[in-house]
């Protein structure tokens, strides 16, 4: 599970040389909205050129690619261009049964590992979201609010009530078949408080990371979705209390301890183990 | 005390003549119009093989240019230049030399009567009647005159060159002891034109990088505690490490004793929240450092032989526990290059960088490993400005690299959550980027002198083809 997901332009030389530099724990170079029609070409040579001289070390790299319903020529291009590199995956926009099927398709024919990540910013597709989720290729779901508030008419606020609902959706959908849940990115670049506030809300909805659309909010989002030094010390004296007296249920400074507290202090503690020394 | 009106007038007074050595300073930076209204005086006359010793020389002192394509000058002495007048020198070897000092080891040469002066054209923003002198009011005020105190004090003739007179002022930066006379012009310069290069906080996200490494190696070093001293310029990224550190010191309320050098805004907010006890300011880089100057009897100007003149035992920098510090180039033995570019061009020079390496407790280099597509590591600088052995540590996107001769912030730093790499690892990891870049430009031709703050040449310039 990545906290960070930090979009790259695919076609521009100084960011693709420093996409392991910003701590994201993964990043994803853009094909699609990112780079002009005039400049997908240079993005994939360029990409397919970087990755295969600099293979990712430490850091997962998946890939934008166009969309294989709208723009099926665009999309083609990509994917031949990557499906032989060392990355972890691609992004799909616009994901619905008909585009995984046919991306899915692709890469059985092509005996590939590369998973997918849809992104979630249509509405219809939240009416599909556990078929999506369920399907072996899907390693997680993100949710593209600009997109999805364009296609509804309704104004992207920077509070977020409005997409409270999708929101949800993607994140109980993952949850039910233990997937990630990728929060849509928050666009106001200069704005560190909003972005604290905007990621801090994610993360207590639940989704397990956060898309990122400049290299100065990783920090903000890590810090979001990483346990404070006070949840790591509870959860650490949760879990040696049960522990040094083999009790599931138990009171704790005055508060009652149960399996459900225990479980969740031991995942606490995972989770903290994997990235706490990155943030 | 005699006010002259004319410049020419002067100049026949003074008797300028062949051989004279003559002085300015840099404090109004690019908005100075008294180098230029000199030297345009004196391009007018049949005079040659003057020995000049600006401070530094910046893009708009068209009239140096001037006099050296009429071979007016044969030297040029200096701590910092960039622009024409630095391009045409380096294609044309003046008769004596190019010589490039830093801060504190002009102070030294002219204290020691090394290098002596005939005439000092100090630009003063106001001077009184008695010939007293400050920067900090005026209509070209420019706060400190840090850089001017050795001259003013060890030039045979010192001309205040100002556009307000008044009556009187308390506490002169320059006393009117030593001054000669006052040229009163209708400007003296363009204040907006002092405020140096970056003079804000960097977005960059490398730079940010940089700058958060840099603080993790300063905090993890153990400096950021209660009467910590620390010097940072007014670059982008050294103001980001500033910004960091004030951060620390809030969540950890420490103040710190003095930061010293170039003053910004950010600096005078520090000073203004109580954060840090005192400002020693020898330069002004934008106008909210000058007018804290002018206000706050916390924030001090001091003359560069208080500053950094490395045979004043009191000297500031002497207690500097801290300095961050850019690079145009380092190499593996951690000698620093901020003087010329790969293209063999001046771009600079040492200013106060070889003095507070040497002085501070701890020198640390930042730079982006990669600049423009060039690796900033190099088996062997261009130029040596700064000596490796004073340099501790160097700190770039992807590393820290400690001098091995500080093995003793290798052993506290193994300790530590901080990790660092070997120099060469970063420049081999650049070059994997990059490819091997050519060789530098052929050098032939000695045109010039680098020198340490004692006076030591410890490089060369050489003629640009």
């Amino acid at each position: 599970m990545n906290r960070s997901y930090l979009f790259i332009p695919g076609d521009v030389p100084r960011m693709l040389q420093m996409l392991d530099v910003f701590d994201a724990d993964a990043v994803i170079i853009d094909f699609e909205d990112a780079v002009a029609l005039n400049q997908k070409d240079e993005a994939r040579f360029l990409t397919r050129n970087f990755i295969q001289t600099h293979p990712p070390k430490a850091i997962e790299v998946y890939i934008r690619i166009n969309h294989i319903i709208d723009d099926p020529k665009e999309t083609m291009k990509d994917l031949e261009m990557i499906i032989d590199l060392p990355i972890s995956g691609i992004v799909a926009p616009k994901i619905n049964r008909l585009s995984l099927a046919k991306l899915d398709r692709y890469f059985e024919e092509k005996t590939s590992p590369l998973k997918i990540i849809g992104l979630v910013e249509t509405p219809d597709v939240f009416f599909d979201l556990m078929t999506l989720a369920q399907h072996p290729r899907i390693q997680g779901l993100m949710l593209g609010a600009e997109d999805l508030t364009r296609i509804m008419n309704i104004e992207r606020n920077l509070t977020g009530d409005n997409i409270l609902w999708a929101r949800s959706s993607i994140v109980y959908a993952m949850h039910s078949v233990s997937k990630e849940a990728i929060d849509t990115p928050y666009t106001v670049i200069h704005d560190h408080q909003g972005l604290a506030k905007d990621a801090t809300i994610a993360a207590n909805l639940g989704f397990t990371g956060k898309a990122v659309i400049h290299p100065n909010h990783v920090e903000g989002v890590h810090l979001a979705f990483t346990p404070t030094e006070h949840q790591i010390l509870t959860a650490k004296k949760i879990v040696e209390y049960a522990k040094k007296n083999q009790s599931i249920r138990f009171n704790l400074d005055g508060k009652m301890v149960d399996k459900p507290i225990i479980d969740k202090a031991h995942a606490l503690l995972e989770k903290y183990a994997k990235n706490g020394d990155k943030s | 005390m005699i006010v002259y009106d004319s410049v020419d007038i002067l100049l026949n007074d003074l008797k300028l003549s062949d051989g004279m050595q003559l002085s300015f300073h840099h404090h109004l930076r690019d908005g100075d119009h008294v180098i230029n209204q000199i030297m345009n005086a004196v391009n007018t006359r049949d005079i040659h093989d003057l020995r000049l010793h600006p401070s530094s020389i910046f893009p708009s002192y068209t009239a140096i240019l001037e006099a050296l394509k009429r071979n007016r000058i044969s030297q040029l002495t200096t701590s910092y230049m960039n622009g024409p007048v630095a391009e045409y020198c380096m294609k044309h070897p003046l008769k004596h030399g190019l010589h490039m000092q830093t801060h504190g080891g002009r102070a030294r040469a002219i204290m020691t009567e090394e290098t002596v002066i005939d005439i000092a054209f100090i630009a003063a923003p106001t001077v009184d009647v008695l010939g007293n002198a400050t920067g900090t009011i005026g209509p070209a005020a420019c706060g400190s005159l840090g850089y001017a105190i050795a001259d003013a004090k060890y030039a045979k003739t010192v001309i205040l060159v100002t556009d307000n007179i008044i009556d009187h002022i308390e506490n002169p930066q320059i006393k009117k002891d030593t001054v000669s006379a006052i040229l009163k012009l209708k400007s003296i310069g363009d204040p907006k034109g002092i405020i140096s290069g970056t003079t804000t906080i960097t977005n960059d996200p490398v730079g940010i990088q940089i700058a958060k490494k840099a603080t993790r190696l300063i905090e993890a070093l153990g400096y950021i505690k209660p009467g910590f001293s620390f010097q940072t310029g007014a670059g982008g990224i050294s103001l980001k490490i500033s910004e960091n550190i004030k951060q620390l010191m809030q969540q950890n309320n420490i103040q710190s004793s003095f930061i010293t050098g170039g003053i910004t805004q950010y600096h005078v907010e520090m000073l203004n929240l109580g954060m840090v006890k005192s400002l020693y300011d020898v330069q002004c880089f934008d106008l909210v450092a000058v007018d804290s100057l002018k206000n706050n009897p916390k924030h001090r100007s001091m003359s560069a032989h208080e500053y950094a003149n490395p045979e004043n035992p009191n000297r500031v920098i002497k207690n500097l526990d801290v300095v961050v510090l850019g690079a145009t180039e380092i190499d593996l033995d951690f000698n620093v290059n901020v003087t010329t570019d790969s293209y063999n061009m001046i771009i600079g020079g040492s200013g106060g960088h070889s003095d507070t390496a040497e002085d501070a407790k701890l020198s640390i280099i930042v730079a982006p490993l990669i600049k423009a597509r060039t690796p900033i590591i190099k088996q062997r600088v261009n130029t040596i400005t700064t000596p490796g052995h004073t340099i501790d540590c160097f700190v770039c996107e992807r590393g820290i690299a400690v001098n091995p001769r500080r093995q003793d912030l290798i052993k506290i730093l193994e300790k530590s959550h901080v990790s660092i790499i070997p120099i060469e690892d970063l420049l081999a990891l650049s070059h994997d980027y990059t490819g091997i870049p050519e060789s530098f430009p052929s050098k032939k031709e000695v045109i010039g002198n680098v020198y340490d703050r004692h006076g030591r040449i410890i490089d060369y310039l050489y003629l640009k083809e």
